[in-house]
């Protein structure tokens, strides 16, 4: 047993989990509409005299259409997956669901049956053994970590994580509630909505894929935020101390990333791309700020930041931002990427993988 | 060498309504570990599978707050210490088999050395489910590798092709109020014995085992109609099924308060292949073999 503070998976690791796992395509579903920053403070009830966009860095976020859901979201997601993908729906064996939001018909929350029936059923993924998780914005690459397991073992050879968050209603209950820039609704007011799916695969002889996964829960800050359906409104509220849960997260990322390249026998300089979850621009500079710092040096290139244009979208950020970063032909084959996970918990988990040459040209890139 | 389960900790009884599920959680995991003969700390992973909370908590996952409050290792991250992972499954009233099927897997690549899977559900609270059909009833197990040749030896799932779903679970506006609303099909017990037996039968198959093998069979849903249209559909007696009367209206915990009750009663010691079989909404079915 590693003597690491993460609980930790490495690969390749000999007989007990022989196999690599690897991210074989990446979809998302982003709605079409926008909502700047701007026309939303003007929404809010009280004036707030906040400046959501100076604070932030969000310019604007995605709000989906009066037929999308969290179900409608993750299935666009899902497919966009399978599109690019060299796999059919009946190829997956495992689907896995992680959204925080259940919204299917509207702001109708189903607690069972659990989202993931529907989202096989929907896709056609017949044979897929089906089930949710729920924890936070580290959902889907808590999936990741699940779903690697069982594929690094030689239990299964394909498998789908899948999230779709229809959370920008909580904006808008939120628009009724914040008063001023100490609200515990502020972080409601930077969410935006996607879906965002992953094909995790075994990965064929040689290929590097995904090398180190750890995750931990510093569950002494578990009442840092919290959400709940509304009692009077359509959709849910959240509660949230943002200012401690960013301290808490600062304190702890470093010696943590640090776990995990050790595992990997690398330093921050060898890291190409960091993806951090997506709360706020400043967030992200300033605890990034803080990483370089504490671990001696910085990965390749500035920390990625999509937050600016598609809002918080809770546990599709990476997903969200994978695939912009990918279609813009930013990350290239042979980069090695570190996708943190910061959520209410607090979750804090790291999964470093390196870049492949059939994930790049997926995007319509060459490596 | 296999992953064990410890006796599963059990709550549940003459308990009032508005019992909160996270309370009863965190009771049933610190009776689980201390049965198991461990320190808090020992627990590495943390997997809650019940869906009912008090006001419907939406996030963080429920297992991160009851890891605060039994106290395992929820410091800041340090040198010479180790941490541990919480999070939640949801697959109905399967969510336990689920938990332990992901536990047994981190189990088996050498990530973790104990797990604790707890299951709890509770009424959310006063006017936010009426009707809601659920015991308040939690329970815990600890998950632990071992390397004697017995322990969890296999699971099979599968999704029952239905259109639509017998039991449902909505929370959604009513009358000016968001309300939880539980529905279930009086079929559902019948229809979901039928694809039970079907997965059960496979994964006996995939072992290369048969009805007469099988010693205990513990599953849930613990409804009489569940439990007689599998014992007759999987061909095991009902004389070799775990029958727990008043049992029924447990939902997530039920897989675990079965166990408790086979170890309480000494079946469970006494059997050498103990079959392990889960039906919930959806209908997802799942099976697994349990050997002492």
């Amino acid at each position: 047993m590693a003597n690491t503070w993460l609980m930790m998976e490495r690969s390749p690791d000999g007989g007990k989990a022989p196999h690599v796992a690897r991210f074989e395509s990446i979809g998302r579903r982003l709605p079409t509409t926008k909502l700047g920053s701007e026309e939303l403070m003007a929404s809010t009830r009280h004036h707030t005299r906040v400046d959501l966009e100076r604070l932030t860095g969000i310019h604007e976020r995605r709000i989906a259409a009066a037929d999308e859901d969290s179900l409608g979201l993750a299935t666009g997601a899902a497919l966009d997956c399978l599109r690019r993908s060299r796999h059919g729906a009946e190829d997956l064996e495992m689907l896995v669901s992680c959204s925080i939001t259940k919204y299917r018909g509207g702001l109708e929350s189903w607690l069972e049956p659990p989202m993931s029936v529907a989202i096989a059923q929907q896709i056609g993924a017949t044979k897929a053994t089906t089930f949710d998780i729920s924890n936070a914005c580290a959902g889907m690459l808590t999936g990741v970590f699940v779903v690697s397991n069982r594929i690094r073992r030689g239990e299964i050879d394909c498998g789908m994580v899948v999230s779709g968050e229809y959370i920008t209603q909580l904006s808008r209950n939120a628009a009724k509630h914040v008063r001023n820039i100490m609200s515990a609704e502020l972080a409601s007011l930077t969410l935006g909505d996607a879906g965002a799916a992953y094909i995790i695969e075994r990965a064929p002889e040689g290929v590097a894929g995904i090398s180190v996964t750890g995750f931990t829960t510093v569950s002494g800050y578990s009442r840092l935020c919290r959400a709940y359906p509304a009692r009077h409104d359509a959709g849910a509220r959240m509660f949230t101390k943002s200012r401690a849960i960013q301290r808490a997260a600062i304190a702890d990322t470093p010696f943590l990333l640090q776990e995990v390249l050790d595992a990997a026998g690398l330093t921050i300089s060898d890291i190409d791309w960091v993806i951090p979850h997506q709360t706020s621009a400043r967030a992200i500079k300033k605890g990034m700020k803080d990483v370089c710092e504490t671990l001696g040096g910085a990965p390749t290139n500035p920390a990625v930041i999509t937050v600016d244009y598609y809002g918080n979208t809770a546990s599709t950020s990476h997903g969200v931002a994978l695939v912009k970063e990918l279609e813009e032909g930013h990350i290239r084959a042979g980069d090695r990427v570190a996708l943190l996970a910061l959520a209410s918990g607090i979750e804090i988990g790291v999964v470093l993988f390196t870049v492949d040459e059939e994930l790049v040209s997926r995007y319509g890139n060459d490596a | 060498m296999a992953t064990t389960l410890d006796f599963p900790a059990v709550l549940r009884g003459r308990q009032p309504v508005h019992r909160s599920s996270r309370k009863m959680a965190d009771q049933a995991s610190r009776a689980a570990i201390e049965h198991a003969g461990l320190q808090l700390e020992d627990i590495d992973l943390l997997i809650n599978a019940g869906i009912y909370h008090e006001r419907n908590l939406g996030e963080p996952a429920l297992a991160a707050m009851i890891q605060q409050d039994v106290g395992i290792n929820p410091e800041d991250p340090h040198a010479d210490g180790h941490g541990s992972f919480s999070f939640d499954v949801a697959n109905g009233a399967c969510g336990v088999l689920t938990a332990l099927q992901v536990a047994d897997g981190f189990l088996q690549s050498g990530a973790i050395e104990h797990a604790l899977v707890v299951a709890s559900d509770a009424h959310p609270g006063r006017g936010m489910a009426p009707g809601f059909p659920f015991a308040a009833s939690s329970a815990a197990v600890v998950c632990s590798w071992d390397e004697s040749p017995t322990g969890l030896a296999g699971f099979r799932w599968e999704v029952a092709p239905e259109d639509g779903s017998p039991v449902s679970s909505r929370i959604g506006l009513d009358h000016g109020r968001n309300v939880l609303h539980v529905e279930r099909d009086p079929d559902f017990d019948g229809r979901a014995a039928v694809w039970a037996a079907k997965v059960a039968t496979s994964l006996l198959a995939d072992l290369e085992l048969g009805p007469a093998d099988i010693d205990l069979v513990v599953a849930n849903p613990l409804t009489p109609a569940f439990l007689e249209g599998l014992s007759a559909h999987v061909g095991i007696g009902m004389e070799r099924l775990l029958v727990l009367e008043g049992a029924g209206q447990v939902h997530t915990a039920a897989l675990l308060v079965g166990l408790a009750a086979a170890a309480e009663q000494g079946r469970l010691q006494e059997a050498h292949r103990v079959l392990l079989v889960s039906a919930g909404a959806g209908i997802v079915v799942g099976a697994a073999l349990l050997t002492n």
